[in-house]
């Protein structure tokens, strides 16, 4: 009995223990897949042309690293100081996608929330339209291959003077993405008991009086999340940004798409902009995380 | 911050005063006249001592030129504008400026050569840069909503049956063409081609012609010459001089071995590239059917009726189809761009058509691996040649037909009509626009990576070039390849049409499926002629039929 | 009695007060609505006859339009609350987005319809005509289009492995496993790459025939001469694969999430039961997920049907169309070849087949949940 027992507890362990080998060996392997890619980026951004073509992957080791892609864009230690347009346009065109990501991101949770909210707490009658069809109505705006609409918002932004304005690119991005904040708000929404603000209401508190005090601090943490990954969304859009930018509101990823063109192209410049451009959202990722699915949890299930 | 100095001392001085202080002007002079006597011709206007000092910016072999050296070499060309324009007579005039943005070349190579130009004239200039995808996509767009909020845009010669077309530009004046030395141009940029319904328009930059590039060390290796022997091959092994040799050469080199890295042949172009990547099948096409003495060749010129389908073209495509198993595992995908600076420049491939700044960008970029081991020449030639009007193949009696292609006839700068209501932004706009198009500048633009290549007659002064760091093989080569192909009595000029970026785009797609194995060579091109003639209506037929003939000056 | 009679009186009164005022209230929000809703209609009317050129009033941009039309919104939010009291504060949550959205796109939707039913080519030099049959007729035999259409069903398949690759990777991440935050932060990074930058630093260059990586790893595993976009299924492939590192961290951030908030007892009772993990799984977490796995994958799903960047950058559509997509071809013909006429047809009509397909994909998949749970 005695023997038969340890034993199976040691054959738990040992499966216990091959068990746990096996999550670290998947976990590792999809890091590598997640994170090569990144460190190639990174590392190819101080390559020169023969460690490109040569397969060299560790510096150091089989390549030297240079700061040529950097120089070029005017990053690199002794470039830095001296005046250079590349860096000028850089800097520029990185001030405006902060704003315009930004910016959307902050009015896409704003009106976002109050719609989710209120899809998720009364019953709306637009003429035919109920709830389920004004959440589709958002939701198809998601749709729309952003093609077809560049003829007509160029009209319309022309129209507008909206051409090449901050505050035209904001626009933009905050329609595209309002139907994911809505979709995320209204589950989180969802997810919180109703029977909160109806304690509310018998103290005597007022519908917004009981969203803005009981039913927001309790949704914080699910707008952070649908914020960071409005600017996400926001951060790398290239079609609206090439057509309705030109001088004063252009961003980032007009500049990694013209890295390439009739001379081929130049890997360590490509990869120092990418690396440049995705470092802020990295920093986002590793001071964020957390923040992310913790704010996404509350609405998850209902 | 030296930089900065060094063009505000640029300004201050102007050339002239510059090269004064420096000893190079003897030893300049006597090469000028050097290249005098070796009997190369030189504009009378061309300078040589300032050319000079231009090549040695930075100087070929030391890595591609930075901001400062740009900034150096636009001050240093200031002399024709301070002839024509007052300190600060521009002063209030903000100029809005469109044009690519090539891997931070291009526009920023211009912001860099006017910057002087801003600070001696007070006006400021607004930079819209386009990647090279949506160029197209945006100066169409902008016509049809009439949001052109350009003053001056950098463009490509096709593209002028859209903008000259409808009337968007300002014609150039009398002093512009005096500054930039107009007759300087080669041939074959002069009129017809460097006007729209006789008026002149442009400022070129740039020239285009498809040379084929080769590899020196794969012609001249013994092992493979005696490969070529012992399969029984006809000829010497060397550089093949017509398409069915290279047809043959590439079959032969598949699965050949160098210092046991495998050498591939001939290398193709087949991915669409938003039109771009049909110029490589056209330049594969010409030798069959630019028949000589007759300028069109893409299109019946009375009627707009594709020829794309004809027997000529057809073998131009069949040659593509029969070639791709020969040549590199992922030819089928990889990008034009990729194929010339990613394989052919770092060592892949033996042969390749390409515009002429592969050449200057294999030795003065970061790019190129390779190096001095390519050498150039025209377009190779075919025995025969297809008679469009008789519709028979003819040998003919002068021998294998040779018809090099312009392809894209080069970038240029325009001055949009916005400008023409205001005298002094006129002046301006103009200015700007001559200054890129200086002949001093362009000699360096022609020599470092820029995106343009030699469009002068006074480029051709190998002196100069060697001055500036190029062997002298190496680029007698080059300039060989260059000028015979500008001067061929035979090339081949692209319609300058509306829209004809959509007649190529099409046909690319259409390829693609010939090229996947989809459809044969005749059915793709049998679909691309019908896909063209619904274009042709769709776009107004008589129109561009007088657009045709027109850009082709009959 | 008396004084009941006075107090009922007096309540009465009240309440007739309190009517009185709801319908003052009311009367003043109808005014304000009708007022506004006439203020903006005479602000549109000057600017089209301004833009017509009736009346020289000189206005450059439709901007008082715009600003008419804010002011209008906000009267119509004051007058809501008016009208309707409690009604109208609950509308209020609701307006701003309504508003904000139906003002982006309702000029650009009909403008889009307009433009469908036309041969409007940019480069055209006779004009724009009304061709409607003309496309639909183009449409029905563009072998292009039902090419890139048929793709579409591969590339929606293929979310379905992203989905159950995600699932294991949240369920990894939501195990008791040392370094955490370092997978976690490590498993979200993909979804940071734009785009264009994934065509480039892995499509061509990780993926690179000659000298990537990838490609010297496939060397490594017996593939002689390795091209990742040379035939047909395996580009398709190659492209599935950057388009799942790039949306898999989407997918596990929505599942971790549900994951999370999964009642710690729901997995304890099941162990005590004596259940195996796998039937653990099965019975109890996956059906408790089926929520947040049919939002995933919706959402997921869409996104998937307007993929092109990578398409464009990496492949243009090859070879000979095999990983064409309808965003990717509609990009060719509207941009490449001016043809917005054609273009946008094309586009209405994907549209249309998207709604069809996503609305009966809830409506299957609410039914669905039903039954299970």
């Amino acid at each position: 009995m005695g023997t038969t027992i340890r034993r199976s507890q040691g054959g738990r362990l040992a499966r216990r223990i091959g068990g746990r080998t096996l999550i670290y060996a998947a976990l590792s392997v999809w890091a590598f897949i997640a994170l090569f890619p990144i460190y190639w980026t990174v590392s190819t951004s101080f390559k020169v042309a023969r460690d490109v073509t040569g397969s060299h992957i560790i510096p150091w080791l089989d390549f030297t690293p240079k700061w040529l892609g950097w120089r070029s864009l005017g990053l690199s230690p002794e470039t830095i100081f001296q005046t250079s347009t590349v860096r000028e346009e850089f800097l520029l065109r990185f001030f405006n996608s902060v704003v315009a990501s930004g910016g959307a991101a902050l009015i896409a949770v704003v009106i976002g929330s109050l719609a989710a909210y209120g899809l998720s707490r009364f019953e709306y009658k637009f003429g035919p339209w109920r709830n389920k069809d004004i959440s589709f109505f958002f939701l198809s705006q998601l749709i729309l291959p952003p093609v077809v609409l560049a003829l007509p918002f160029l009209i319309l932004y022309k129209e507008l003077a909206l051409l090449d304005t901050k505050i035209g690119l904001v626009l933009i991005y905050t329609l595209m993405v309002l139907p994911i904040v809505i979709w995320i708000m209204r589950d989180q929404f969802n997810g919180i008991p109703m029977e909160l603000e109806q304690a509310a209401y018998v103290d005597g508190a007022t519908t917004w009086g009981a969203f803005l005090r009981i039913v927001l601090p309790i949704a914080l943490p699910g707008m952070a999340a649908a914020f960071i990954l409005a600017v996400i969304l926001c951060w790398n859009e290239y079609f609206f940004a090439a057509l309705l930018t030109s001088t004063d509101a252009k961003t980032l990823p007009v500049m990694v798409a013209s890295q390439t063109g009739s001379q081929g192209i130049d890997w360590w410049t490509m990869a120092a902009l990418s690396t440049a451009a995705i470092a802020p959202l990295v920093l986002i990722g590793i001071f964020l995380e957390r923040w992310i699915v913790k704010g996404l949890t509350a609405g998850a299930i209902k | 911050m030296a930089s900065e100095l060094m063009w505000r001392l640029g300004t201050q001085m102007g050339r002239r005063d510059v090269l004064k202080g420096t000893a190079a002007l003897g030893a300049a002079a006597a090469l000028g006249g050097a290249g005098a006597l070796a009997g190369y011709p030189t504009s009378a206007k061309a300078d040589t001592a300032l050319r000079m000092e231009l090549m040695k910016i930075p100087g070929a072999g030391n890595g591609s030129p930075t901001d400062a050296d740009w900034q150096k070499v636009g001050s240093l060309c200031m002399g024709p504008t301070k002839q024509n324009v007052q300190p600060g007579e521009f002063k209030g005039v903000e100029l809005s400026f469109m044009g690519l943005n090539n891997q931070n070349l291009h526009n920023f190579l211009f912001r860099g050569f006017l910057k002087p130009w801003e600070q001696y004239t007070g006006a400021t200039i607004k930079w819209i840069d386009l990647a090279q995808g949506d160029y197209n996509a945006r100066l169409q767009q902008s016509i049809a909503t009439g949001t052109v909020d350009f003053d001056i845009c950098e463009m490509g010669a096709p593209f002028e049956g859209d903008v000259c077309g409808k009337g968007l530009t300002s014609e150039m004046p009398d002093w512009v063409k005096k500054q930039i030395d107009f007759d300087d141009y080669v041939n074959y940029l002069k009129p017809p081609v460097g006007t729209w319904n006789g008026k002149i328009y442009r400022v070129c930059i740039d020239s285009d012609t498809h040379t084929m590039n080769y590899r020196t060390d794969y012609y001249s290796d013994p092992g493979l010459a005696k490969a070529w022997k012992d399969e029984g091959h006809k000829g010497e092994w060397g550089v093949p001089k017509t398409w069915a040799k290279v047809q043959e050469v590439t079959k032969f080199m598949k699965g050949k071995k160098i210092d046991g890295k495998e050498v591939y042949g001939f290398l193709d172009q087949p991915k669409p590239w938003g039109g771009f990547a049909f110029y490589f099948l056209a330049s594969r096409a010409t030798a069959y059917v630019k028949y000589p003495g007759e300028k069109a060749w893409m299109f019946d010129v009375d009627t707009m009726k594709p020829r794309i389908n004809n027997p000529g073209w057809v073998r131009a495509i069949q040659d593509v189809v029969d070639l791709l198993p020969y040549e590199p595992a992922d030819q089928i995908n990889a990008d034009p761009g990729t194929t010339a600076f990613q394989q052919f420049l770092v060592g892949t491939g033996g042969m390749l058509e390409w515009w002429g700044d592969i050449g200057t960008v294999a030795v003065t970029s970061d790019t190129a691996t390779v190096g001095k081991q390519i050498l150039f020449d025209i377009l190779p030639a075919s025995d025969d040649v297809y008679n469009a009007k008789t519709g028979k193949w003819e040998v003919l009696p002068t021998g294998p037909n040779v018809a090099p292609n312009m392809a894209y006839l080069g970038w240029g700068i325009y001055v949009m009509k916005t400008v023409d209501a205001d005298s002094k932004k006129h002046k301006a706009a103009w200015s700007a626009a001559a200054l890129l198009g200086d002949s001093d500048l362009s000699m360096w633009t022609s020599a470092y990576p820029s995106g343009f290549q030699p469009y002068r007659q006074s480029h051709n002064n190998i002196p100069l070039w060697v001055a500036g760091g190029y062997e002298e093989a190496y680029i007698k080569s080059y300039m060989d390849s260059q000028t015979t192909s500008y001067n061929h009595p035979n090339n081949a000029i692209e319609p300058r049409i509306p829209g004809i970026f959509q007649y190529y785009s099409i046909a690319e797609d259409e390829l693609s499926k010939v090229y996947a194995g989809k459809l044969t060579a005749q059915q793709g091109a049998d679909n691309v002629a019908k896909l063209w003639e619904a274009l042709t209506d769709k776009l107004g037929r008589d129109k561009q039929i007088a657009f045709y003939k027109a850009s082709l000056g009959l | 009695m008396q004084n009941e009679i006075a107090s009922r009186a007096a309540a009465d009164a009240r309440h007739r007060a309190a009517d009185a005022a709801v319908a003052k209230r009311a009367v003043a929000g109808r005014r304000l609505i009708r007022a506004a809703s006439l203020g903006l209609g005479l602000v549109v009317l000057a600017q089209v006859l301004s833009a017509t050129d009736v009346l020289p009033l000189g206005l450059a941009t439709w901007r008082p339009t715009l600003f008419a039309y804010i002011v209008w919104s906000v009267a119509l939010g004051i007058s809501q609350v008016l009208i309707r009291g409690e009604q109208g504060k609950q509308a209020l949550f609701l307006l701003p987005a309504l508003l904000f959205t139906i003002a982006m796109v309702i000029f650009p939707t009909f403008f889009g319809l307009g433009i469908a039913t036309t041969d409007w080519n940019l480069s055209s030099l006779t004009g724009v005509h009304f061709d409607l049959f003309g496309n639909i007729a183009t449409l029905a035999g563009d072998a292009f289009f039902w090419n890139a259409l048929l793709n579409m069903g591969y590339y929606v398949l293929s979310v379905l492995v992203q989905y159950g690759i995600a699932f294991g990777l949240a369920l990894l991440l939501n195990a008791d496993i040392r370094g955490r935050k370092f997978f976690r932060v490590a498993f979200l990074l993909p979804f940071m790459l734009s785009p264009v930058a994934i065509s480039w630093m892995i499509g061509k260059s990780i993926m690179e025939a000659r000298y990537g990586p990838a490609a010297t790893l496939a060397r490594m595993l017996g593939w002689e001469s390795p091209a990742f976009y040379g035939v047909g299924w395996i580009a398709r492939a190659s492209i599935m694969t950057m388009d799942a590192w790039n949306w898999i961290p989407f997918i596990i951030i929505l599942l971790l999430a549900g994951l999370q908030a999964l009642p710690g007892d729901v997995a304890e009772a099941a162990r005590v039961d004596g259940a195996s993990p796998w039937q653990a799984f099965w019975k109890i977490t996956f059906p408790l997920m089926l929520p947040v796995s049919v939002t995933a994958i919706i959402l997921r799903i869409i996104f998937e049907l307007k993929l092109a960047d990578i398409v464009i950058n990496v492949t243009a559509g090859g070879p000979g169309g095999a990983t064409d997509t309808v965003s990717s071809f509609i990009y060719r013909e509207y941009r490449d070849r001016s043809s917005v006429g054609y273009g946008t047809m094309l586009a209405e009509f994907y549209l249309i087949l998207i709604i069809v397909f996503v609305t009966a994909l809830l409506a299957l998949a609410s039914r669905w949940m039903r039954r299970v749970s």
